[in-house]
């Protein structure tokens, strides 16, 4: 024991540094402790709560769009999307080759998709696939225990329950492009999808309603514990369109296999019943995204689907043109109704020969006459005597070469020449023979079926031209208040009711007296009044795009029609392609839709109608409740 | 040897012994609250049953004769070397290391053992050195004694349990007398033995090592468990969340969180306060380890009690200032606070020898 006391000196002395060394370690680590649980606290004390908080966005149900009577056009369903969450995953490929199998899906396609979300954060789950039908839903949830990395969850996919009918009308659902996401002022975020084209596109913002936000406490797996509080979305507003279901079918039945566009409104409030452009496509196809076979056989289609025809395809009105040339000539005081033209079946003009469609002639024609017969060598003298820039005035003053400003982007404004035009856009001086052409249609007047049928209800109501909509009214899904169109008017030229009474009479002669160019589409029973039109196809750019198909370059037809006369409550404007004759290919459907829209039977008796719309209907139990979308 | 000593010569030193019975009770605790509802659920229960096997190990250790221990430390030793030559070969991997032994439900880490056996080795070598100064030849024995554990486990390969077997050469070194001189050379011969290590360590080691460094170059991977893990520790603030109420831990942010990162949940729940808690155990604990050894009977209790001491402090300090992003991720568990069976029992028994060596302080035996 003594041996061992001797040495003990050094052993203590060392024992008595470390014990200070000891002392000083824990105590540096405490003011290291220091500084991160108390200086710093509020730093990491945020991080901890923006690691447990997400806010997750609440997509406001998207409003309904119904018809004009209430139908149902477009609604929200129930859509099903597979996620991933990686951290739940003890083995990823194991996992992958699970689902595949499972689904019957394609394994190199699931990995490719699970190796693109890697770029992502590993709490954000990985969409593997969209659209699943309900056995697959309950085949993943059966499995949900062993799998727990699965999970579905449900969104609002929007419906178009009627496929591709009046599709140019509403639009589609597509994902927000950047400029749209950057001129809407950061609304939108990338992924979220946005109206295009159509209602869709332009009432957006009514549609989209405004979504809200729950801030939920997540796991480090990012699976939802709790919730921390909620702002409800409120949901978009359900939408009534003006157009009549009912006149949209008998239109896109009409339309089937033709190329072309109807556009039927009500002249007195502009009020759109129908519009049709054919060919069509399915929107139901952007929803669920559309496939690359879709995606090429629309965009290789010669017909060019996409495209709505009545407001963006600009062609020559042909005789159409000349009710509103007549018009236009009895406002100016430039001619006498009753004096008569001698049509002998073509004349001269300028050192040149111009042909009247009646290759025997007419012969003696007043005004009436050559709007029922349309004579054209009545209108290449009223066109001689009016000359370009009258022309130009009139044309303008119903709206042609304008937008007509209806509630559909992309609209073409169409084009009225003039001298200036000529010179300042054309470039080449503007030959008077030009002006005998345009006076029954040619030439270069172009304009889209959409400013015919305003410039039409223009005509019929003494110059008032109510600007075209679809939008009848909207509907709050929650409390049921309503917001009602306000009609908008422009004025053309002033006609007096004498005047106007003898357009109109040639128009309704053109229908409903033996001679007249669509007597053949008499409509029994209701006083229609309108006017045919051929549209040349002429040009080289015209022939080289019909190639070998000959049936390209057959006339378009055009049919601009009212009814009744005495108290006009429709205006239908038909145009198919390569159709020949208005009378033929165009009328009949005008008689058709007026037929559907007062039945066969009589017209309501006398003016004014009364009021035939449909109020409409609180849409209880038509929007959904709002729904939760994946963090 | 148990019987015919004075009873009043017998002493049991009560303070030390109640720190650690304190430091695993809330190691319990804490486990319990990182692992309720988890599939970890019930680790708590377990725990305290590896706490028993602790205690029965520690009376084991105060009521047998260390003496007797170091008379036999070499062949102790070499009994708990073959456990790892035999992982070697036939270990199953567990976490891609073959450092466990499976007994039914129970796993066993040997290298636990083996770090007591080598401590006792340690001392006994120290036992006879009755110089000031460190003899070169005690120098190389000591190093060979460390050293082949050390080989065994780094290539199993685990490296924290690898460095917990430090502080025994430091022990031996700083106590057994190096002079300033030889400190010198040890400290370049370190400095080229780590430059030529670096190309020896595995890929993962080396990323662990990285993020150590830039903690933020890899948020997602390595870097996530120091930096929530700061998170947990600095959102606790002074206080704490509460009992159960810490979110980086009960949201599962905290990864390992009862075993390794236990000190994150005690930081986050109890904050401040509660760190300073355990840091004031643990220091209560290591001084009255270090008085002990002071007046320990003999030299090789001295070099027992401080080889034993120093290897808790060493991975008291090392797990702490991991939570904090201060040292690499090693796992390296909070002595008798992290979940591990092997570590608390075998913990509880160096408690049980420093315990036994204050216990025969006036003893002839």
């Amino acid at each position: 024991m003594l041996r061992i006391r001797e040495d003990r000196q050094s052993l203590v002395r060392r024992i008595e540094i470390a014990r200070v060394g000891v002392g000083a370690a824990l105590s540096l680590l405490a003011v290291a402790y220091w500084f991160v649980q108390i200086v710093r606290s509020e730093y990491y004390f945020n991080l901890s709560e923006n690691n447990r908080i997400r806010a997750v966005k609440i997509t406001a149900p998207r409003g309904y769009v119904l018809d004009r009577n209430g139908a149902v056009i477009v609604e929200n369903e129930p859509a099903y999307t597979l996620h991933l969450y990686r951290r739940e995953a003890r083995d990823l490929d194991a996992s992958i080759t699970f689902i595949a199998d499972l689904l019957g899906l394609n394994v190199d396609q699931v990995r490719y998709r699970v190796d693109r979300g890697r770029r992502d954060p590993e709490f954000v789950p990985i969409a593997i696939a969209e659209n699943l039908g309900l056995e697959e839903v309950a085949a993943v949830e059966a499995r949900a225990v062993e799998h727990p990395e699965f999970a579905i969850t449900v969104s609002q996919r929007r419906r178009y329950k009627h496929g591709g009918s009046a599709a140019h009308a509403l639009g589609y659902l597509s994902e927000a492009t950047p400029e749209q996401i950057k001129s809407a002022g950061n609304i939108y975020r990338v992924g979220d999808w946005i109206g295009q084209k159509g209602i869709e596109g332009a009432y957006e913002r009514l549609l989209a309603g405004t979504n809200g936000e729950r801030r939920v406490i997540v796991d480090s797996h990012g699976r939802e514990v709790s919730e921390a509080n909620r702002l409800e979305a409120s949901p978009g507003q359900n939408l009534f369109l003006s157009v009549d279901l009912k006149l949209q079918e008998v239109a896109e039945e009409y339309f089937r296999d033709k190329v072309g566009s109807v556009v039927a409104l009500d002249p007195e409030t502009g009020e759109i019943l129908a519009l049709v452009s054919s060919p069509s496509y399915d929107p139901n196809w952007f929803t669920r995204r559309v496939t690359s076979a879709e995606w090429t056989s629309l965009l290789e289609n010669p017909d060019r689907p996409l495209q709505n025809r009545a407001i963006q395809n600009m062609y020559s009105p042909g005789s159409v043109i000349k009710p509103f040339l007549a018009y236009g000539a009895l406002a100016m005081d430039l001619v006498d109704p009753n004096a008569k033209i001698f049509c002998p079946g073509h004349a001269e003009f300028y050192g040149r020969e111009f042909h009247c469609h009646k290759k025997g002639g007419h012969g003696l024609v007043n005004l009436r006459d050559a709007i029922k017969l349309s004579c054209d060598v009545y209108f290449y003298n009223l066109g001689k005597r009016l000359g370009i820039d009258r022309i130009s005035e009139i044309a303008s003053s119903f709206g042609f070469g304008q937008p007509t400003g209806v509630d559909l982007a992309f609209e073409k404004s169409g084009l009225v020449p003039s001298e200036e035009w000529a010179r300042v856009k054309r470039k080449a001086r503007w030959y008077p023979s030009e002006t005998i052409s345009v006076a029954i249609g040619q030439g270069p007047l172009l304009v889209t079926s959409m400013q015919i049928a305003r410039a039409l209800a223009g005509l019929i109501e003494e110059g008032k031209m109510p600007t075209p909509h679809l939008f009848y009214s909207s509907q709050d899904p929650r409390t049921g208040a309503q917001l009602r169109y306000k009609p908008e008017f422009r004025h053309a030229m002033a006609l007096s009711d004498e005047k106007l009474a003898i357009v109109k009479s040639g128009m309704w002669a053109v229908v409903n007296e033996a001679g007249g160019t669509a007597f053949g589409s008499r409509v029994n029973g209701l006083e229609m009044g309108g006017k045919t039109g051929t549209a040349q196809v002429v040009g080289r750019e015209a022939v080289v795009r019909a190639g070998a198909d000959k049936s390209k370059l057959q006339d378009h037809a055009w049919f601009a029609g009212f009814g009744p006369v005495d108290h006009p409550r429709m205006v239908v404007v038909v145009f198919v392609e390569n159709g020949g004759h208005g009378n033929l290919a165009a009328a009949p459907l005008a008689k058709a839709l007026f037929e559907a829209k007062y039945g066969t039977a009589k017209p309501p008796a006398g003016p004014p109608a009364p009021q035939t719309r449909a109020a409409a209907r609180p849409a209880t139990g038509i929007a959904p409740a709002s729904h939760r979308e994946t963090p | 040897m148990i019987s015919g000593v004075l009873p009043r010569s017998r002493r049991l030193d009560l303070v030390l012994l109640g720190c650690a019975l304190a430091l695993a009770a809330l190691g319990v605790l804490f486990i319990a609250s990182a692992t309720t509802g988890t599939r970890y659920q019930g680790l708590a229960s377990r725990q305290g049953i590896w706490i028993g096997v602790g205690l029965a190990a520690m009376t084991f250790a105060i009521l047998f004769d260390y003496r007797m221990l170091l008379k036999f430390s070499f062949a102790i030793y070499c009994a708990t070397l073959l456990p790892l030559v035999y992982l070697l070969f036939f270990g199953e991997r567990i976490a891609n290391v073959r450092s466990w032994i499976r007994v039914g439900q129970f796993q066993f880490q040997p290298a636990e053992l083996s770090k007591i056996a080598t401590a006792l080795l340690v001392a006994y070598l120290f036992e006879n050195e009755d110089d000031s100064r460190l003899k070169p030849a005690t120098l190389v024995k000591l190093g060979a004694i460390v050293g082949a554990p050390m080989l065994l486990i780094f290539l199993q390969p685990d490296m924290g349990l690898v460095l917990t077997f430090l502080p025994l050469i430091f022990v031996g070194l700083f106590f057994g007398g190096l002079p300033a001189r030889g400190w010198i050379v040890i400290i370049l011969v370190v400095a080229v033995l780590a430059g030529a290590g670096w190309f020896l360590l595995k890929d993962y080691q080396k990323a662990r090592i990285g993020t150590f460094l830039n903690p933020d170059s890899d948020v997602l991977g390595s870097g996530y468990q120091v930096r929530q893990s700061k998170i947990a520790v600095g959102s606790g603030g002074f206080s704490g969340k509460g009992f159960r109420s810490g979110t980086q831990s009960q949201l599962r942010f905290l990864p390992v969180q009862h075993t390794d990162f236990i000190l994150a949940v005690i930081a986050e729940e109890w904050g401040f306060l509660g760190v300073i808690l355990v840091f004031a155990l643990f220091a209560a604990l290591f001084l009255r380890a270090m008085t002990l050894a002071e007046t320990a009977r003999d030299r090789g209790g001295v070099f027992l009690v401080l080889g034993l001491t120093g290897m808790m402090f060493f991975s008291v300090i090392i797990n702490a200032a991991m939570m904090i992003g201060l040292a690499p991720t090693t796992g390296i568990p909070l002595p008798l606070v992290s979940y591990g069976g092997s570590s608390v029992a075998t913990t509880f028994l160096g408690i049980g020898l420093i315990l036994g060596v204050e216990y025969r302080r006036f003893a002839n035996a």
